[in-house]
């Protein structure tokens, strides 16, 4: 690598970062085509480097929604028994499945992230439900203020079994791509297990850097986490990143996701393409 | 421990832990624009070519003030920001009496030393 190179790695992780924040989703998931298809990076190194960054924005950011109380810690904490061992069974399997089957999952991901999108540029009302037995048990339910009505929202967490099965499922896709899955992780959490958009969000975020951390161990002692690419683009999406949040509190998230969807969606159509040989 | 001053820890472990290893990423990679990701900031001079999967030699060449070495100090900081995070739940947890989110966090601590430290 050469400054050049190794700036450039920066501007467009930068980008990346920048673009998957105003669009609702994690920088990794733009940064590793940006990465294979702008830049020619091995995708195993461009996996371990995008598993860093995932940390380093999903930590920063889980710092600020734990203050806010909106993180339910007991419910990450249980979930992060899955997303765990699923990322560790990814990130060992990410070794011996050929290249072509990581982009063409790589881009399912990002088409299927990008219909979510669609179906969450409405606002969500807050379904209040009993407690069943687990849900009492592991006292998964709690409460929530909330700013828009200026209440505290009570909520307790349903069908936790298919809950934790899908955020096993979140963790093996995170340890194979090196990708935070908020997206997969919000679904878990949102229409399985019926908490809150905003505590789904927010403790998603809490557990991406815990489920990112389990393959990162994997992907460093596979000599994947090399700095000189895992530097700038770990520095570029977290910048990026930061730059997005500001940006998002002066625009409406409606139109943003409007404009990126589509951006999503080539993405997502080139990086198929690209795992089933069409190139470029 | 009170559930406040816990998010308050909490908070605290995961914004100190990404900016300090932001820092060491940063210097790391400004220096290599500087005098190359091998190089030294202090000019010295050692073998060059090894496996960056190799953390043995890490210390020697942190006090060379090579620039891989200390964006990788940065890296591993950044790697172990979550685990601390974890580890100090599991105290919190242990704090409020509360024995089964105790287990269930020690649990997860567990899987995540095994994955950085016995699969080597």
């Amino acid at each position: 690598m050469n400054p050049a190179s190794d700036l450039g790695i920066f501007v467009i992780s930068a980008a990346a970062g920048l673009i998957g924040a105003l669009a609702g989703v994690g920088g990794g998931i733009l940064v590793i085509p940006a990465l294979t298809i702008g830049f020619g990076v091995d995708i195993h190194l461009a996996v371990g480097a995008s598993i860093v960054s995932v940390i380093a924005t999903s930590s920063g950011a889980a710092a600020a929604y734990v203050r806010d109380r909106l993180t339910d810690m007991r419910v990450g904490m249980f979930l992060e028994l899955a997303t765990t061992t699923g990322a560790v069974c990814g990130a060992l399997l990410a070794a011996v499945v050929a290249p072509a089957f990581l982009y063409v999952l790589l881009g399912i991901v990002l088409l299927f992230s990008a219909a979510m999108q669609v179906g969450r540029l409405g606002e969500e009302t807050v379904p209040e439900l009993p407690a069943s037995g687990l849900t009492v048990r592991l006292r998964l339910s709690s409460s929530y203020p909330d700013r828009q009505s200026g209440r505290e929202v009570q909520y307790a967490a349903r069908r936790v079994p298919l809950g934790f099965a899908m955020m096993w499922i979140a963790g093996v896709v995170s340890g194979l791509l090196g990708i935070g899955s908020g997206v997969l992780k919000v679904l878990a959490m949102d229409v399985a297990m019926r908490l809150p958009m905003k505590v789904s969000s927010a403790t998603s975020n809490f557990m991406i850097g815990v489920t990112a951390a389990a393959s990162a161990g994997i992907y460093l002692s596979r000599g994947d986490v090399d700095p000189r690419i895992a530097a700038p683009v770990a520095l570029g999406v977290l910048t990026g990143a930061i730059l997005g949040a500001r940006l998002l509190a002066h625009i409406t998230n409606r139109s943003v996701r409007l404009i990126l969807l589509p951006v999503l969606v080539a993405v997502g159509i080139e990086t198929i393409g690209r795992g089933l040989g069409f190139g470029l | 421990m009170n559930a406040e001053r816990f998010r308050t820890v909490v908070s605290l472990v995961l914004a100190v832990g990404v900016a300090l290893s932001a820092a060491l990423i940063g210097i790391g990679f400004i220096a290599a624009l500087g005098v190359g990701w091998q190089g030294s900031l202090i000019g010295a001079t050692h073998a060059i070519g090894r496996s960056t999967a190799d953390l043995a030699d890490l210390p020697a060449r942190l006090t060379s003030l090579e620039p891989l070495a200390i964006s990788q100090l940065g890296l591993l900081a950044l790697i172990a920001t979550p685990v601390v995070r974890v580890a100090v739940s599991v105290w919190a947890f242990a704090l409020e009496g509360d024995r089964l989110y105790a287990t269930i966090t020690f649990a997860v601590l567990l899987i995540l030393l095994t994955s950085l430290f016995l699969l080597h």
